[in-house]
Protein backbone atom coordinates (compact mmCIF):
# COMPACT_ATOMS: atom_id res chain seq x y z
CA UNK A 1 0.00 0.00 0.00
CA UNK A 2 2.97 2.14 0.71
CA UNK A 3 4.49 2.02 -2.25
CA UNK A 4 3.48 4.86 -3.88
CA UNK A 5 5.61 7.02 -1.51
CA UNK A 6 8.82 5.87 -2.78
CA UNK A 7 9.12 7.75 -5.53
CA UNK A 8 11.38 6.20 -7.30
CA UNK A 9 8.95 3.51 -8.18
CA UNK A 10 6.69 5.14 -10.29
CA UNK A 11 9.19 7.28 -12.49
CA UNK A 12 9.05 6.50 -16.08
CA UNK A 13 11.56 7.90 -17.79
CA UNK A 14 9.42 7.86 -21.41
CA UNK A 15 7.58 10.61 -19.81
CA UNK A 16 10.37 12.93 -19.49
CA UNK A 17 10.78 12.69 -23.33
CA UNK A 18 7.26 12.78 -24.13
CA UNK A 19 5.92 15.93 -21.45
CA UNK A 20 9.20 17.86 -22.90
CA UNK A 21 8.73 17.24 -26.69
CA UNK A 22 4.50 18.09 -26.06
CA UNK A 23 5.82 21.22 -23.80
CA UNK A 24 7.66 22.73 -27.03
CA UNK A 25 5.29 22.10 -29.48
CA UNK A 26 2.77 23.80 -27.01
CA UNK A 27 5.37 26.47 -26.77
CA UNK A 28 5.64 27.04 -30.70
CA UNK A 29 1.91 26.80 -30.86
CA UNK A 30 1.26 29.33 -28.59
CA UNK A 31 4.16 31.50 -30.10
CA UNK A 32 2.66 31.52 -33.53
CA UNK A 33 -1.34 32.09 -32.67
CA UNK A 34 -0.89 34.20 -29.64
CA UNK A 35 2.43 35.23 -28.23
CA UNK A 36 3.58 36.79 -31.57
CA UNK A 37 0.59 39.04 -32.37
CA UNK A 38 -0.31 39.83 -28.97
CA UNK A 39 2.91 41.30 -28.53
CA UNK A 40 2.81 42.76 -31.70
CA UNK A 41 -0.51 44.11 -30.75
CA UNK A 42 0.23 45.60 -27.82
CA UNK A 43 3.63 47.29 -29.24
CA UNK A 44 1.22 48.86 -31.67
CA UNK A 45 -1.36 50.13 -29.40
CA UNK A 46 1.52 51.60 -26.99
CA UNK A 47 3.38 53.19 -30.40
CA UNK A 48 0.01 54.53 -30.95
CA UNK A 49 -0.93 55.64 -27.78
CA UNK A 50 2.26 57.42 -27.48
CA UNK A 51 1.59 59.03 -31.19
CA UNK A 52 -1.87 59.93 -30.42
CA UNK A 53 -0.55 61.67 -27.49
CA UNK A 54 1.93 63.71 -29.50
CA UNK A 55 -0.33 64.63 -32.42
CA UNK A 56 -3.05 65.64 -29.96
CA UNK A 57 -0.03 67.60 -28.05
CA UNK A 58 0.67 68.98 -31.87
CA UNK A 59 -3.38 69.59 -32.89
CA UNK A 60 -4.01 71.39 -29.52
CA UNK A 61 -1.20 73.84 -30.18
CA UNK A 62 -2.48 74.77 -34.26
CA UNK A 63 -6.02 75.19 -32.93
CA UNK A 64 -4.50 77.66 -30.27
CA UNK A 65 -2.44 79.40 -32.84
CA UNK A 66 -5.86 78.84 -34.95
CA UNK A 67 -7.84 80.86 -32.82
CA UNK A 68 -5.42 83.33 -32.24
CA UNK A 69 -5.41 84.33 -36.20
CA UNK A 70 -9.10 84.51 -36.04
CA UNK A 71 -9.11 86.70 -32.65
CA UNK A 72 -6.69 88.87 -34.54
CA UNK A 73 -8.15 89.11 -37.62
CA UNK A 74 -11.48 89.59 -36.27
CA UNK A 75 -10.17 92.70 -34.34
CA UNK A 76 -8.42 93.71 -37.87
CA UNK A 77 -11.78 93.34 -39.59
CA UNK A 78 -13.56 95.76 -37.00
CA UNK A 79 -11.03 98.13 -37.30
CA UNK A 80 -12.03 98.07 -40.90
CA UNK A 81 -15.07 98.28 -40.75
CA UNK A 82 -14.84 101.44 -38.61
CA UNK A 83 -12.29 103.07 -41.07
CA UNK A 84 -14.93 101.98 -43.99
CA UNK A 85 -17.80 103.16 -41.69
CA UNK A 86 -16.06 106.58 -41.26
CA UNK A 87 -14.38 107.11 -44.62
CA UNK A 88 -18.27 106.58 -46.06
CA UNK A 89 -19.44 109.36 -43.24
CA UNK A 90 -16.67 111.45 -44.50
CA UNK A 91 -17.40 111.23 -47.89
CA UNK A 92 -20.90 111.66 -47.23
CA UNK A 93 -19.71 114.97 -45.81
CA UNK A 94 -18.17 116.32 -48.38
CA UNK A 95 -20.67 115.33 -50.86
CA UNK A 96 -23.50 117.06 -49.11
CA UNK A 97 -21.34 119.60 -48.31
CA UNK A 98 -21.03 119.76 -52.02
CA UNK A 99 -24.48 119.79 -52.98
CA UNK A 100 -25.22 122.27 -50.56
CA UNK A 101 -22.68 124.87 -51.96
CA UNK A 102 -23.57 123.93 -55.22
CA UNK A 103 -27.44 124.25 -55.03
CA UNK A 104 -26.63 128.07 -53.04
CA UNK A 105 -24.65 128.76 -55.81
CA UNK A 106 -27.13 127.85 -58.20
CA UNK A 107 -29.72 129.55 -56.79
CA UNK A 108 -27.88 132.44 -56.13
CA UNK A 109 -26.98 132.62 -59.65
CA UNK A 110 -30.65 132.06 -60.60
CA UNK A 111 -31.45 134.99 -58.07
CA UNK A 112 -28.88 137.22 -59.64
CA UNK A 113 -30.65 136.46 -63.61
CA UNK A 114 -34.06 136.81 -61.89
CA UNK A 115 -32.90 140.24 -60.85
CA UNK A 116 -31.64 141.49 -63.95
CA UNK A 117 -34.28 139.93 -65.98
CA UNK A 118 -36.79 141.93 -63.78
CA UNK A 119 -34.74 145.08 -63.96
CA UNK A 120 -34.91 144.51 -67.53
CA UNK A 121 -38.43 144.39 -67.72
CA UNK A 122 -38.79 147.39 -65.60
CA UNK A 123 -36.33 149.19 -68.00
CA UNK A 124 -38.29 147.93 -70.95
CA UNK A 125 -41.26 148.61 -69.57
CA UNK A 126 -40.45 152.27 -68.39
CA UNK A 127 -38.99 152.81 -71.87
CA UNK A 128 -42.28 151.80 -73.62
CA UNK A 129 -44.16 153.68 -70.77
CA UNK A 130 -41.73 157.19 -71.58
CA UNK A 131 -42.69 156.63 -75.26
CA UNK A 132 -46.10 156.27 -74.89
CA UNK A 133 -46.26 159.02 -72.51
CA UNK A 134 -44.32 161.08 -74.61
CA UNK A 135 -46.28 160.26 -77.90
CA UNK A 136 -49.59 160.64 -75.56
CA UNK A 137 -48.18 164.49 -74.38
CA UNK A 138 -47.45 165.29 -77.87
CA UNK A 139 -50.99 164.51 -79.05
CA UNK A 140 -52.39 166.69 -75.89
CA UNK A 141 -50.28 169.49 -76.11
CA UNK A 142 -50.81 169.53 -80.12
CA UNK A 143 -54.17 169.19 -79.17
CA UNK A 144 -54.50 171.56 -76.56
CA UNK A 145 -51.52 174.17 -78.02
CA UNK A 146 -52.90 173.58 -81.72
CA UNK A 147 -49.71 174.12 -82.94
CA UNK A 148 -47.21 171.31 -84.14
CA UNK A 149 -44.57 170.93 -81.90
CA UNK A 150 -41.95 169.17 -83.37
CA UNK A 151 -41.81 165.77 -81.90
CA UNK A 152 -38.14 165.64 -80.72
CA UNK A 153 -38.66 169.15 -78.83
CA UNK A 154 -41.49 167.31 -77.14
CA UNK A 155 -39.35 164.34 -76.46
CA UNK A 156 -37.13 166.36 -74.67
CA UNK A 157 -39.65 167.97 -72.72
CA UNK A 158 -41.40 165.34 -71.51
CA UNK A 159 -38.50 163.05 -70.46
CA UNK A 160 -37.14 165.65 -68.34
CA UNK A 161 -40.07 165.93 -66.78
CA UNK A 162 -40.33 162.11 -66.09
CA UNK A 163 -36.67 162.08 -65.35
CA UNK A 164 -37.68 164.75 -62.25
CA UNK A 165 -40.28 162.84 -61.28
CA UNK A 166 -38.54 158.87 -61.43
CA UNK A 167 -36.05 161.08 -59.35
CA UNK A 168 -39.09 162.12 -56.96
CA UNK A 169 -40.70 158.86 -56.86
CA UNK A 170 -37.44 157.13 -55.97
CA UNK A 171 -36.53 159.13 -53.27
CA UNK B 1 -4.14 4.25 -6.45
CA UNK B 2 -0.37 5.87 -6.67
CA UNK B 3 0.64 2.39 -7.34
CA UNK B 4 2.86 1.40 -9.94
CA UNK B 5 0.65 -1.53 -10.71
CA UNK B 6 -2.22 1.23 -10.98
CA UNK B 7 -1.16 2.79 -14.02
CA UNK B 8 -0.85 1.46 -17.82
CA UNK B 9 2.31 1.38 -19.38
CA UNK B 10 4.09 0.37 -22.24
CA UNK B 11 7.92 -0.28 -23.13
CA UNK B 12 9.06 1.83 -26.59
CA UNK B 13 12.62 1.14 -27.33
CA UNK B 14 14.37 0.49 -23.89
CA UNK B 15 12.08 3.26 -22.33
CA UNK B 16 8.84 2.99 -19.81
CA UNK B 17 5.99 4.91 -20.91
CA UNK B 18 3.07 6.11 -18.39
CA UNK B 19 0.49 5.94 -20.54
CA UNK B 20 -1.73 7.98 -17.35
CA UNK B 21 0.17 10.35 -17.97
CA UNK B 22 0.45 11.02 -21.32
CA UNK B 23 -3.04 11.05 -22.01
CA UNK B 24 -3.48 13.30 -18.99
CA UNK B 25 -0.53 16.00 -20.51
CA UNK B 26 -2.22 15.71 -23.84
CA UNK B 27 -5.52 17.18 -21.98
CA UNK B 28 -4.30 19.47 -20.53
CA UNK B 29 -2.13 20.56 -23.56
CA UNK B 30 -4.94 20.59 -25.59
CA UNK B 31 -6.84 22.41 -23.39
CA UNK B 32 -4.76 25.21 -22.86
CA UNK B 33 -3.68 25.26 -26.66
CA UNK B 34 -7.45 25.66 -27.20
CA UNK B 35 -7.99 28.33 -24.81
CA UNK B 36 -5.20 30.16 -26.01
CA UNK B 37 -6.51 29.78 -29.15
CA UNK B 38 -9.77 30.57 -28.61
CA UNK B 39 -9.21 33.81 -26.89
CA UNK B 40 -6.60 35.04 -29.39
CA UNK B 41 -8.56 34.99 -32.90
CA UNK B 42 -9.32 38.73 -33.35
CA UNK B 43 -6.42 40.89 -32.52
CA UNK B 44 -7.38 44.02 -33.00
CA UNK B 45 -5.92 47.63 -31.48
CA UNK B 46 -9.11 47.76 -29.28
CA UNK B 47 -9.19 44.70 -27.52
CA UNK B 48 -12.20 42.82 -27.45
CA UNK B 49 -13.03 40.64 -23.95
CA UNK B 50 -11.10 37.49 -25.30
CA UNK B 51 -8.23 39.42 -26.24
CA UNK B 52 -8.33 41.44 -22.91
CA UNK B 53 -7.85 38.55 -20.79
CA UNK B 54 -5.15 37.15 -22.91
CA UNK B 55 -3.10 40.16 -22.48
CA UNK B 56 -4.20 40.40 -18.58
CA UNK B 57 -2.57 36.53 -18.55
CA UNK B 58 0.43 37.72 -20.47
CA UNK B 59 0.54 40.99 -18.62
CA UNK B 60 0.45 38.70 -15.24
CA UNK B 61 3.69 36.02 -16.30
CA UNK B 62 5.23 38.70 -17.44
CA UNK B 63 5.12 40.79 -14.13
CA UNK B 64 6.38 37.09 -12.13
CA UNK B 65 9.03 37.29 -14.28
CA UNK B 66 10.10 40.96 -14.03
CA UNK B 67 9.90 40.46 -10.28
CA UNK B 68 13.11 38.78 -10.65
CA UNK B 69 14.77 38.85 -13.84
CA UNK B 70 16.50 42.32 -14.52
CA UNK B 71 14.10 44.61 -17.05
CA UNK B 72 15.21 44.36 -20.49
CA UNK B 73 15.86 40.41 -20.44
CA UNK B 74 12.52 39.84 -19.28
CA UNK B 75 11.36 39.47 -22.75
CA UNK B 76 13.83 36.10 -23.56
CA UNK B 77 11.65 34.25 -20.96
CA UNK B 78 8.40 35.44 -21.58
CA UNK B 79 7.19 32.90 -23.82
CA UNK B 80 8.48 30.14 -21.61
CA UNK B 81 7.02 31.88 -18.12
CA UNK B 82 3.29 32.11 -19.74
CA UNK B 83 3.13 28.76 -21.42
CA UNK B 84 4.73 27.39 -18.03
CA UNK B 85 2.01 29.19 -15.63
CA UNK B 86 -0.87 28.15 -18.04
CA UNK B 87 0.04 24.28 -18.22
CA UNK B 88 0.59 23.71 -14.91
CA UNK B 89 -2.53 25.61 -14.16
CA UNK B 90 -4.48 23.51 -16.16
CA UNK B 91 -2.90 20.44 -15.05
CA UNK B 92 -3.24 21.51 -11.30
CA UNK B 93 -7.16 21.40 -11.40
CA UNK B 94 -7.32 18.95 -14.16
CA UNK B 95 -7.53 16.66 -11.26
CA UNK B 96 -10.02 18.41 -9.52
CA UNK B 97 -12.77 17.53 -12.06
CA UNK B 98 -11.85 14.70 -14.44
CA UNK B 99 -10.78 11.87 -12.56
CA UNK B 100 -11.01 8.51 -14.12
CA UNK B 101 -10.58 4.85 -13.07
CA UNK B 102 -11.05 1.82 -15.09
CA UNK B 103 -10.12 -1.62 -14.35
CA UNK B 104 -8.22 -0.98 -11.28
CA UNK B 105 -6.10 1.19 -13.56
CA UNK B 106 -6.33 5.32 -13.54
CA UNK B 107 -6.41 6.48 -16.71
CA UNK B 108 -6.55 10.77 -16.62
CA UNK B 109 -5.11 12.60 -12.98
CA UNK B 110 -3.36 15.74 -12.90
CA UNK B 111 -0.20 15.55 -14.82
CA UNK B 112 1.82 17.32 -12.10
CA UNK B 113 0.54 14.63 -9.49
CA UNK B 114 2.84 12.59 -10.52
CA UNK B 115 6.73 13.43 -9.67
CA UNK B 116 8.36 12.33 -13.32
CA UNK B 117 6.50 15.53 -15.30
CA UNK B 118 7.09 18.62 -12.36
CA UNK B 119 10.37 17.45 -12.22
CA UNK B 120 10.56 17.46 -16.18
CA UNK B 121 9.78 20.92 -15.65
CA UNK B 122 11.78 21.60 -12.85
CA UNK B 123 14.74 19.83 -14.99
CA UNK B 124 14.14 22.10 -17.95
CA UNK B 125 14.08 25.57 -15.94
CA UNK B 126 17.86 24.65 -14.33
CA UNK B 127 19.23 23.74 -17.65
CA UNK B 128 16.96 27.12 -19.03
CA UNK B 129 19.32 29.32 -16.38
CA UNK B 130 22.30 27.16 -16.85
CA UNK B 131 21.77 28.00 -20.48
CA UNK B 132 20.91 31.57 -20.18
CA UNK B 133 23.94 31.85 -17.84
CA UNK B 134 26.77 30.42 -20.31
CA UNK B 135 24.93 32.85 -23.01
CA UNK B 136 25.40 35.55 -21.16
CA UNK B 137 28.57 35.43 -19.44
CA UNK B 138 30.29 32.59 -21.44
CA UNK B 139 31.30 29.32 -20.28
CA UNK B 140 34.07 30.16 -18.16
CA UNK B 141 32.68 32.71 -16.08
CA UNK B 142 29.60 31.25 -15.68
CA UNK B 143 31.01 28.06 -14.00
CA UNK B 144 33.52 29.95 -11.95
CA UNK B 145 30.34 31.56 -10.52
CA UNK B 146 30.10 28.13 -8.72
CA UNK B 147 33.48 28.73 -7.03
CA UNK B 148 32.31 31.98 -5.06
CA UNK B 149 32.78 33.08 -2.32
CA UNK B 150 36.07 30.66 -2.18
CA UNK B 151 37.07 27.41 -4.14
CA UNK B 152 36.09 24.59 -1.22
CA UNK B 153 32.14 26.18 -2.46
CA UNK B 154 32.12 24.19 -4.95
CA UNK B 155 30.48 21.43 -3.41
CA UNK B 156 28.09 23.05 -1.29
CA UNK B 157 27.21 25.21 -4.90
CA UNK B 158 26.76 22.01 -7.02
CA UNK B 159 24.56 20.64 -4.11
CA UNK B 160 22.56 23.31 -4.07
CA UNK B 161 21.46 23.00 -8.00
CA UNK B 162 20.70 19.24 -7.18
CA UNK B 163 17.97 20.72 -4.30
CA UNK B 164 16.93 23.90 -6.58
CA UNK B 165 15.93 20.95 -9.09
CA UNK B 166 14.11 18.70 -6.61
CA UNK B 167 12.32 21.31 -4.21
CA UNK B 168 10.92 22.66 -7.55
CA UNK B 169 9.78 19.76 -9.01
CA UNK B 170 8.53 18.18 -5.36
CA UNK B 171 6.85 21.23 -4.02
CA UNK B 172 3.90 21.25 -6.96
CA UNK B 173 4.28 17.51 -6.65
CA UNK B 174 3.60 17.35 -3.18
CA UNK B 175 0.27 19.54 -2.61
CA UNK B 176 -0.60 18.82 -6.09
CA UNK B 177 -0.60 14.82 -4.99
CA UNK B 178 -1.89 15.09 -1.61
CA UNK B 179 -4.92 16.85 -2.57
CA UNK B 180 -5.52 13.90 -4.89
CA UNK B 181 -5.14 11.65 -2.42
CA UNK B 182 -7.80 13.30 0.17
CA UNK B 183 -10.32 13.50 -2.37
CA UNK B 184 -10.01 10.10 -3.48
CA UNK B 185 -10.21 8.90 0.45
CA UNK B 186 -13.30 11.03 0.64
CA UNK B 187 -14.77 9.54 -2.24
CA UNK B 188 -14.44 6.22 -0.80
CA UNK B 189 -15.29 7.52 2.71
CA UNK B 190 -18.84 8.80 0.94
CA UNK B 191 -20.02 5.19 -0.10
CA UNK B 192 -18.66 3.38 3.03
CA UNK B 193 -21.35 4.24 4.87
CA UNK B 194 -24.51 4.67 3.71
CA UNK B 195 -26.39 8.30 3.60
CA UNK B 196 -24.83 9.81 6.58
CA UNK B 197 -21.12 9.53 5.48
CA UNK B 198 -22.65 10.24 2.00
CA UNK B 199 -23.70 13.62 3.65
CA UNK B 200 -20.29 14.25 5.50
CA UNK B 201 -18.16 13.30 2.33
CA UNK B 202 -19.97 15.72 -0.13
CA UNK B 203 -19.55 18.83 2.47
CA UNK B 204 -16.06 17.96 2.90
CA UNK B 205 -15.22 17.14 -0.84
CA UNK B 206 -16.87 20.41 -1.60
CA UNK B 207 -14.34 22.09 0.62
CA UNK B 208 -11.20 20.45 -0.04
CA UNK B 209 -12.00 20.91 -3.97
CA UNK B 210 -12.52 24.67 -3.22
CA UNK B 211 -8.83 24.92 -1.03
CA UNK B 212 -7.10 22.56 -4.04
CA UNK B 213 -8.07 24.68 -6.83
CA UNK B 214 -6.75 27.76 -4.90
CA UNK B 215 -3.44 25.47 -3.91
CA UNK B 216 -3.23 24.73 -7.82
CA UNK B 217 -3.61 28.16 -9.12
CA UNK B 218 -1.08 29.20 -5.76
CA UNK B 219 1.56 26.54 -6.93
CA UNK B 220 1.10 27.44 -10.54
CA UNK B 221 2.20 30.70 -9.37
CA UNK B 222 5.04 29.87 -7.39
CA UNK B 223 6.69 27.65 -10.02
CA UNK B 224 7.02 30.34 -12.22
CA UNK B 225 7.94 32.62 -9.42
CA UNK B 226 10.84 30.25 -8.40
CA UNK B 227 11.47 29.47 -11.91
CA UNK B 228 12.26 33.41 -12.47
CA UNK B 229 14.34 33.50 -9.72
CA UNK B 230 16.40 30.50 -10.05
CA UNK B 231 16.99 32.27 -14.11
CA UNK B 232 17.92 35.60 -12.66
CA UNK B 233 20.33 34.17 -10.23
CA UNK B 234 22.43 32.48 -13.21
CA UNK B 235 22.11 35.86 -15.15
CA UNK B 236 22.80 38.25 -12.57
CA UNK B 237 26.26 39.45 -11.73
CA UNK B 238 27.20 37.97 -8.02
Amino acid sequence: MFSHLVVGASLFFGDIIFYAVCFLILMWLIKIFAWKPINQMMQDRADKISNDIDSAEKSRDEAASLAQQRQSALANSRQEATTIVDNAKKQGQQQRDGIVAQAQTDAQSLKVNAQKDIEQERQDALQNVRNDVADLSIEIASKIIQKELSADDQKALIDSYIEGLGKQHES
Amino acid sequence: MGDPSSVPTFQLGGLTFNVTNMISGLIAFVLVFLFVFALSRHITMKPGRGQNILEWLVDFTNNILKGSIPGNETSAFGLYGFTLFLFLFVSNELGLFIQISLGGKDWVRSPTSDPIVTMTFSLATLMIAQYAGVMKFGWKKHFSGYLKPFVFWLPISIFEEFTNFLTLGLRIFGVIYSGEMLLKIIGEMAFSGGIASFGVAVVLALVWQGFSAFLGAIQAFVFVTLSSVYIADKIEID
